[in-house]
């Protein structure tokens, strides 16, 4: 009831505020901005501008800005911008955060407009990231699935072939590791705890489990600990990136020839391939040379990887909830989300798989895609990520640490933020 | 014995003490001193009236949430439910926030020292070098002091790269350390905060030299000179003329780097996403964020604030006393 009552609220004052702006004309859009946040580079140049162009020939009095934010922080922002009287209209959100502004009420309940956003046909996973409490706060926008890329060459001179369970996969990482002394057989830069989740789940552990109405953290447990020793294995023996880097800029190492192979998501195929002379410049020399298969999982198939992906909704505060529904039903039409499937991010829409087209990559995607898991699905997960528990567990562990201690610490840390 | 004319009234003045006070005016002028009485307060009202609402306004409401239960949904309009003191007696029965208390006493008392003897130094300096050397001494202390923090910390995070960094390199290739290869600068916390420290003493310097500077070119020659004569030596100088006379500027620029390095923020913020561990390396500044914005416990992020708010304003009040009293001598 309470958050009808900010809906409507929220309504109210953007119909007063849209009465303003359009003075006696009555057209409640003339002059209003819509402004659409999009997070990263994901989102490929060409979206966009079919977004803003598509939008703008609809509602000719209205304008469409698109301001790119950065992954860093997001939670923070989100929190303060969405709050604020000066609130974007439409906003990406990573899946796993979602349920932290869902719950909220920083969204706008979009129940009722579910059919036009694409019905049953958006990925179910991330329908329910973005819905709480049985009502439908946040579309998914698109989902990523982690690869292996690697250097053909590489794998070719060491006498290895792509690996088909994931022993095979850490062994050949060790193999051109030992073979390449200096170099990464697998680059795995400690703060990098997604890559960490399929060893743990392929051991058949788990990061939590709900208790009731409680949180049972569960990387402590037998299973998890086997997952997370092999994670210290490959850091220690395959691994040469830093104990406690970051994993944003995975394409430095992989054009100066010193990671043999990585696993990111699927768009780093983009950040590699960039021209040598772009702001963050890639090595296109490379193509030729650029393997890509899906992390196999323990029995052989793909892993169960991290489902990593956005959402996108609207903002409660949204002055113009109407428009913004709108520029959100374009973003969701098929022709918006086959660019991404054009461009290797799955699209939202089940029935747009094929887009992806059928080359190794759209191959291993779509492995990837289909053995995918999400982390947790409480409120609080997101308080989880931005406290960096993970990435502190993850770089004691690239450090050297006592595996089964640094992980009861960590489930106690976990458990006090999700039970809270 | 002689007679003294009564036409020739001096004033008489009295000894009370060993203070001198001066003796009574005249009915006029303290007619005008109550006169006066209101000015000062009427002209202080405009700042007031500003402080009141940039800082007063906001630090109310920081108590009034250090008292409540709020969290992500409250920001968004659900109504927040009054706790009490149990927020803060989470915080001060929490080990971690003493480990964070004492890390960041101990991190910004490291840094002031080294502030000050460094900015001293400089100035000191400064006084000798010839005119063309101190206007560049100048001219690169002026581009450190403009370097935004968040610039600067990213920067010498390059330096400090484990990969690619030109600091691991020189180690390496010129003076043949090899151990400094692949070297994690950030990841043992001691290191962490030495490389912390380079940043903020490095961005720090040029007030405390610059201001220094100005104090030492108003140290009176002749004073300097007579002592020189006396065969005082230049430490010994420093020590009994220059130090006495800048005092109260040393005290205000060392409050003032204390309060800045307590609550620093942006320079371990930016640190730790480059490397290190977090729960190792929070400061203050940087664990009131992770508790409130990022964490979305708004209620328990305010009783850390508010008890940040109250040691700084401790150790401010105490300095300040200080140079109060520096000034009435």
């Amino acid at each position: 009831m309470r958050k009808l009552g900010i809906v409507a609220l929220g309504a109210a004052a953007a119909i007063t505020l849209a009465g303003c702006a359009s003075g006696g004309t009555g057209a409640s859009e003339e002059g209003a901005e819509i402004r659409v946040w999009l997070v990263g580079t994901d989102t490929p140049d060409e979206a966009r501008d079919y977004l803003k162009a598509t939008f703008e020939e609809e509602h000719p009095d209205a304008t469409l800005v698109i301001e790119e934010q950065s992954w860093d922080g997001l939670v923070d922002r989100l929190t303060t911008s969405l709050s604020g009287s000066d609130s974007p209209d439409v906003v990406e959100v990573g899946n796993t955060q979602a349920s932290a502004f869902t719950s909220a009420g920083a969204f706008l309940d979009l129940t009722e407009h579910f059919d036009e956003l694409g019905g049953d046909d958006l990925l179910p996973g991330f329908v329910e990231a973005g819905s709480y409490d049985g009502r439908f706060y946040a579309a998914p926008l698109y989902a990523g699935s982690r690869l292996v890329f690697y250097k053909k060459d590489a794998l070719a001179s060491a006498g290895l072939s792509v690996p088909t369970t994931l022993d095979e996969y850490i062994a050949n990482g060790e193999a051109l590791a030992a073979a390449n002394p200096g170099k990464s057989g697998i680059w795995w830069p400690g703060q990098d705890w997604y890559n960490a989740l399929p060893y743990i789940w392929e051991n058949g552990g788990e990061v939590a489990v709900p208790d009731g109405d409680a949180w049972d953290a569960q990387l402590s447990s037998a299973e998890s600990i086997a997952g997370l020793e092999q994670v210290q294995q490959v850091m220690t023996n395959a691994s040469a990136a830093p104990k406690d880097g970051n994993e944003t800029s995975p394409e430095v190492g992989f054009c100066d020839g010193t990671t043999l192979q990585l696993s990111a998501p699927s768009w780093v195929k983009w950040s590699i391939l960039a021209p040598a002379d772009a702001e963050a410049p890639g090595c296109p020399d490379q193509e030729e040379n650029l393997g890509v298969y899906a992390l196999p999982g323990m029995d052989g198939g793909a892993a169960q990887v991290f489902a990593g992906g956005s959402n996108i909704g609207v903002s409660a505060k949204s002055a113009h909830p109407e428009l913004a529904i709108d520029a959100l039903e374009i973003i969701l039409s098929d022709e918006f989300q086959t660019i991404y499937g054009e461009n290797g991010l799955v699209p939202a829409k089940l029935s747009l798989a094929d887009t992806l087209g059928t080359d190794d990559v759209a191959k291993a995607i779509a492995a990837a895609a289909g053995n995918a898991k999400l982390t947790p699905a409480s409120p609080n997960w997101a308080d989880v990520e931005a406290a960096g528990i993970l990435q502190d567990l993850f770089v004691k562990i690239a450090q050297g640490g006592d595996v089964a201690a640094l992980a009861a610490a960590a489930d106690e840390e976990i458990e006090a933020i999700l039970n809270d | 014995m002689t007679t003294v004319e009564p036409a020739l009234e001096t004033a008489p003045s009295a000894v009370e003490g060993e203070r001198l006070t001066a003796p009574p005016g005249p009915d006029a002028s303290r007619a005008r001193r109550r006169r006066g009485g209101l000015t000062p307060y009427t002209l202080l009202t405009p700042a007031m009236i500003v402080l009141a609402l940039i800082v007063g306004w906001p630090l109310l409401q920081l108590i009034v949430t250090s008292f409540q239960r709020f969290g992500r949904a409250q920001v968004f309009g659900a109504p927040p439910e009054w706790v009490w003191f149990e927020n803060y007696a989470d915080v001060l029965s929490d080990p971690v926030f003493y480990g964070v208390l004492a890390r960041t006493l101990i991190f910004s008392g490291v840094c002031v020292v080294v502030t000050m003897l460094l900015g001293t130094l400089i100035a000191l300096m400064m006084m000798r070098l010839p005119k063309g050397f101190r206007l560049l001494l100048s001219v690169g202390m002026l581009l450190a002091w403009a370097m935004p923090a968040l610039t600067a910390t990213v920067v010498w995070g390059w330096m400090f790269d484990t990969a690619y960094g030109v600091v691991n390199h020189v180690l390496v290739n010129w003076f043949g350390l090899e151990q400094y290869f692949q070297h994690s600068w950030l990841i043992d916390p001691l290191s962490f905060f030495f490389v912390a420290g380079i940043i903020i003493v490095w961005g720090a310097i040029p007030f405390v030299a610059f201001t220094l500077y100005a104090g030492l070119t108003q140290v009176p020659d002749e004073v300097l000179e007579a002592a020189q004569l006396d065969g005082a030596g230049g430490f010994k100088r420093f020590r009994l003329i220059v130090f006495p006379f800048l005092k109260p500027i040393f005290l205000i620029v060392t409050i003032l780097q204390l309060i800045w390095d307590l609550r620093v923020f942006t320079q371990v913020f930016a640190l730790q996403d480059i490397g290190g561990i977090r729960a190792l390396t929070n400061t203050l500044g940087v664990y009131i964020y992770q508790t409130s914005i990022a964490g979305g416990d708004f209620g328990q992020g305010g009783a850390i604030a508010v008890i940040t708010a109250v040691l700084l304003m401790s150790i401010s009040i105490y300095y300040v006393r200080q140079v109060t009293k520096e000034e009435e001598l």
